[in-house]
């Protein structure tokens, strides 16, 4: 049963950042798709939430001086269909498939993923890769934070109680960037990511320069990027060796957690496998099917 | 057309295509038996019934009708328990032990009593009749009294105004433990000085051991010393959760004279009246039990259903009001019986030519605190070991143990999913280990009529294992596919395909171990319009039961469905009929119908003949014929009754005639798995059945595919870990059943129909066979994919992973 808590309906966000300014203990609601749960479970027990996913203000996907900016409450289902992001944001896109279900879909927004602060948000390895920015707002002044700086711990964020997550946005990809999500998780549709990876790939005219960024989740207390393996791939060219050297330091370098979903040991395991495999592809330009996209392929 | 259902007609009459000749004909005639013994009579005459006639049955019988609770269902408008509520209803709410095995020093409800809405509240001491609730053995009190043994076991109830109210006061009972050393490793139960869980007077031979059981057949030193190859292995599976889409609940209401009515989520009305009886020191009579529309049950609604409701009734009883009592999703994960978890070390023996010689089973499962249904658990459990084939030594122990957990119960399958898992990956390994193919190891050792099973029984004609077998290899073109599985794997890197095949024997109804549980009562009346009113005794609990025994009323009194209704399963209206498990609805119901509609056409064809109807005629003019009962008070309602076949088993030796009859299944599934990840994907399925007659094929195949997604939950994601008796998961965002995408996108689910002539028009049972043969079938395909044992679920992504490894 639901605990009994008062809930703010702002019709503008001016509004909205007027009743955030006044109090420090609101909590804002978007999709519900993680608070409420946390709500039920007795998780979390806040007095006042603040219902912010109607606002127009929040809305929308537009390119603005060489950035795609997304409203943080546009929703998993409206990037999943959204032609902006299938040019811009591909890599994002594929998450959107296999998050959750579509129900969910169809409620959680792409701020709430962040805000939220899970390390298991299946849209933060894909905005890390992009080099994604967080657009903050209170009353009085905006700020911007880079996503790999704006989760801190297990739920915890660097938002401030009286700010608003009101956007997303990420610089426009340089022509030859390809990038490639990948889920696991212990079923193939409305699961808990185990892992999750992200690995975008920039060539330059010439096959032998590349720019490589690798991003996890699930791994660690926080969505991260693979800094040492970024480094080790980064001019290239990006040889079956330096890829595997890559993927051991990826699993090295990561200071895996074990939890319900999957050890420490296997998590490291997977992630050199997982490295190793989707670098390999990009590098060559396969493209697999997955498991969690398949529709089974006998008649 | 008028079929007629009088005596000494008798088809031989062809089925039509895909009808195997072995199959022995069905007619009438099998229906025809005496009243009250529905499986003495064979008459063998030879009076053809023609084509036309049979067609025309063929048209009701084995028809895809849609089911007539879809439309309620579907638009939202069926009444499940939590939908009703009666003037002056009370909210109940459970308080539960936090402790798994502790002596309860002190029970403060001072501040529960002093919350607003709260009503009343009830103890051990207030229960007026026995503190137990009656299952099998009387060990387990409806409410702790001075001890309890897991966590989660009710210790006071609370009845309020309102729910909100209910669930803050309950908050506030304080309860002070003096805790008893607990144990919660079966194995570690049984040995000397492990702390005492089980009551005293329900154990066997030493503490903790709730039931022992065996079978001895033949000479197990010989078996083995024939045989040319020996493996041995220990399998574990864990818990298994229901899922059922409705949690548990139950309304009690008080009536005058003292009665007190039950409404719930329910497959056991008459448990649940001998239940609450019990509990309130009610006679029977007092006590209706009504089932309201069940949001699925899968086993999990044989026993705990008995709880609620006495729990409800306890309430209703102290405060003289309707008590309405809900399990919240996590106190009914928490709390409710699952699947018992299992060891079972299987040793199996078989000569160069893959002929079976010997084995040898030990199992021991974890059955909680209290026994509830682990006897009759275990003993399908031992039963079903061998699975469906000739092996002319045996060995086999079972063993329940008491530990400071959760009961477990019923759960589709029933025992058997266990050892299924384990007798069909041996036969792999025998197969592996002799160059023999898989399906044709099975062919080898399958059961034919006439055969004896591991308790010695002899098959009668309804045998249609090989058959299962035979077609499921032919739909999957098995040779060609292990070819093409073999060329994916040459070439893939990061996928490998397996195939798995698995063959299944299933004991229809309750067998040897309570016989006397095995009958049912149909209460038939035609309206004065001539349409026709039926109560039955077992129930719908999404499985189509409705919609089957309207089939066979239909068929049985030659009436269009739409003038058939099935009433409200109500305890007062038919006698005691039995559980509705052990895949016995169809049969036993099916039959007491078919006898009680043969007395009724009697009547009917009586009347008939004064209006000089003729025979032809009375289906199309029964309104007539309903309207000359009513103008001459003519008594226009009958009574069916049906009585399960004999059975007779010997626990001394285990031998004996365990169950009636048996369906058979074989599975057979392609997986695809992700070498990197260890993720498994089901990419196709084959799954024939032998249920005898389908009644209604699409809601039989409905039934298969449910089956293969549990069982493909059983056998991949579904886990509960226990940790000092606690329970890892509370709801359904960690217990992860099987999603749309989860499942095969194509079943190929199929039936060979070896016909059962002492069942209504030829049906075996369904409903269990699905699950217990599909997980066998994925698991074993994930051993072929990997090359390697297999010995324990959920075969989670990582656990396959550490088994790529190895191979």
């Amino acid at each position: 049963m639901l605990p009994e808590f008062e809930l703010l309906m702002p019709r503008t966000l001016p509004e909205a950042l007027e009743m955030m300014n006044e109090s420090s203990r609101v909590i804002p609601l978007a999709g519900g798709t993680s608070l409420l749960v946390d709500l039920r479970g007795r998780i979390s027990r806040p007095q006042m939430l603040i219902n912010i996913g109607g606002l127009d203000e929040l809305r929308g996907v537009r390119v603005e001086e060489g950035y795609v900016v997304v409203g943080s409450a546009v929703t998993i289902a409206d990037l999943k269909h959204n032609v902006l992001i299938a040019k811009h944001g591909q890599v994002l896109q594929q998450a959107t498939r296999v998050f959750a279900n579509p129900l969910v879909r169809n409620r959680a927004t792409i701020g709430g993923n962040l805000a939220y602060g899970s390390p298991a948000a299946d849209a933060a390895p894909p905005l890390l890769v992009l080099d994604a920015e967080v657009e903050l707002t209170c009353k009085d002044a905006k700020r911007t934070v880079p996503l790999k700086e704006f989760i801190t711990g297990v739920r915890e964020t660097v938002r401030h109680p009286r700010e608003l997550v009101t956007a997303i946005r990420w610089p426009i990809l340089p022509e030859g960037s390809v990038g490639v999500f990948h889920k696991l998780g212990l079923r193939k549709a409305d699961a808990i990511s185990v892992l999750s990876i992200a690995v975008m790939l920039h060539r330059k005219n010439t096959e032998d320069y590349a720019q490589v960024r690798i991003a996890l989740g699930a791994v660690a207390p926080t969505p991260i990027r693979v800094t040492p393996a970024e480094e080790l791939l980064s001019g290239g060219p990006l040889t079956p060796e330096v890829i595997a050297r890559a993927a051991q330091l990826a699993s090295e370098s990561t200071h895996a957690i074990s939890d319900i979903r999957g050890s420490a040991a296997y998590r490291k395991r997977v992630i050199t496998a997982l490295v190793k495999r989707l670098l390999t592809n990009l590098a060559e330009g396969t493209k697999e099917k997955k498991h969690n996209e398949s529709e089974g392929y006998h008649s | 057309m008028l079929y007629s259902l009088s005596s000494n007609r008798a088809g031989n009459v062809s089925l039509g295509v895909g009808i195997p000749p072995y199959i022995a004909s069905w007619g009438g005639e099998s229906l025809a038996y005496s009243e009250g013994d529905p499986y003495t009579q064979h008459g063998r005459s030879s009076v053809g019934v023609n084509r036309q006639q049979n067609r025309e049955r063929e048209a009701i019988i084995g028809a895809s009708i849609v089911r007539p609770d879809a439309a309620d269902k579907v638009r939202g408008e069926a009444k499940f328990v939590d939908d009703l509520s009666f003037a002056g209803m009370l909210y109940a709410k459970v308080i539960r032990s936090t402790v798994p095995h502790a002596r309860i020093t002190n029970l403060d409800f001072s501040r529960v009593c002093k919350h607003a809405g709260v009503v009343c509240i009830v103890t051990a001491d207030d229960v007026p009749g026995e503190n137990i609730v009656h299952v099998i053995y009387d060990d387990q009190p409806a409410l702790a009294d001075g001890i309890v043994r897991y966590i989660g076991e009710p210790i006071a109830l609370l009845a309020a105004e309102d729910r909100r109210s209910a669930e803050r006061a309950a908050r506030l009972a304080i309860i002070d433990y003096k805790e008893i050393e607990a144990v919660f490793d079966p194995v570690a139960a049984l040995k000397p000085g492990a702390p005492v869980v089980a009551v005293p007077k329900v154990v066997e031979q030493r503490p903790n051991l709730f039931n022992a059981m065996h079978i001895r057949k033949g000479d197990i030193e010989q078996g083995f010393a024939e045989a040319d190859i020996i493996v041995e292995e220990t399998y574990h599976t864990g818990y298994q959760e229901h899922a059922y889409l409705e949690t548990q609940g139950a309304i009690a209401v008080p009536e005058e004279n003292g009665a007190m009515v039950i409404y719930g989520t329910m497959q056991c009305p008459f448990y649940v009246q001998a239940a609450v009886a019990k509990v309130l020191d009610l006679p029977l009579s007092k006590v209706r039990v009504v089932q309201t529309t069940t949001g699925g049950a899968f086993g999990g609604k044989e026993d705990i259903p008995s709880v609620t409701s006495s729990l409800a009734a306890l309430l209703a009883w102290k405060s003289r009001r309707p008590v309405k009592l809900i399990l919240s999703r996590e106190e009914d994960i928490l709390t409710s019986s699952k699947r018992h978890p299992s060891i079972v070390h299987y040793k199996s023996g078989a000569r160069s030519d893959g002929t079976l010689t010997a084995v040898e089973v030990d199992l021991v499962y974890n059955a909680g605190a209290y026994q509830t249904l682990s006897s009759a658990v275990l003993w399908r459990g031992v039963i079903h070991a061998t699975g469906p084939y000739r092996i002319p030594h045996v060995k086999i122990d079972g063993r329940s143990v008491a530990t400071n957990t959760v009961p477990c119960g019923a759960f589709r399958g029933f025992g058997s999913p266990q050892v299924i898992f384990a007798h069909e990956s041996q036969l792999d390994r025998l197969a592996d280990g002799l160059g023999i193919d898989r399906l044709e190891i099975r062919r080898i050792n399958a059961l034919k009529t006439g055969d004896r099973t591991a308790t010695n029984q002899r098959l009668g004609k309804s045998t249609g294992v090989m058959e299962t077998i035979k077609e499921a290899g032919k739909r999957i073109r098995w040779k060609d596919r292990l070819k093409s599985v073999n060329t994916f794997n040459e070439k893939s890197v990061y996928h490998r395909r397996g195939l798995g095949i698995s063959t299944v024997m299933y004991g229809v109804g309750l067998g040897g171990k309570a016989p006397f549980l095995d009958k049912a009562g149909a209460y038939m009346k035609l309206e004065a319009d001539g349409s026709l009113t039926i109560a039955v005794g077992n129930v719908e609990m999404g499985q189509g039961f409705t919609t089957v025994v309207t089939q066979i009323a239909s068929e049985a009194m030659q009436i269009p469905m739409n003038r058939i209704h099935i009433a409200p399963i109500d305890s007062s209206r038919v006698p005691d009929s039995g559980p509705t498990v052990a895949s016995r609805g169809t049969t036993m119901s099916g039959l007491a119908v078919i006898n009680a509609a043969k007395k009724l056409r009697k009547r009917i064809a009586k009347v008939a003949g004064s209006l000089d109807i003729t025979e032809e005629e009375i289906s199309a003019r029964l309104n007539e014929i309903a309207q000359a009962f009513w103008m001459r008070n003519l008594d226009p309602a009958v009574e069916g009754w049906a009585a399960g076949a004999p059975v007779s088993w010997n626990p001394e030796t285990g031998l004996g005639d365990a169950y009636f009859v048996y369906s058979y299944a074989t599975h057979i599934a392609e997986v695809d798995v992700d070498v990197t990840t260890g993720e498994v994907s089901v990419e196709d399925f084959v799954a024939i059945h032998d249920s005898g007659k389908i009644i209604n094929r699409q809601l039989a195949t409905g039934q298969i595919e449910g089956g293969i997604a549990q069982g493909l939950g059983f056998a991949l994601m579904e886990e509960i870990k226990e940790r000092n008796g606690e329970l890892s998961v509370k709801g359904l965002t960690t217990y992860r059943i099987p999603t749309v995408r989860d499942v095969p996108s194509h079943a190929h689910v199929d039936f060979v129909e070896a016909l059962y002539l002492k069942g209504p028009y030829g049906a075996k049972g369904l409903g269990e066979v699905p699950l217990m043969a599909a997980h066998a079938a994925i698991s074993r395909a994930v051993a072929h994919a990997i090359n390697t044992t297999i010995t324990s679920y959920p075969l989670s992504p990582e656990q396959v992973k550490r088994n790529v490894a190895l191979s």
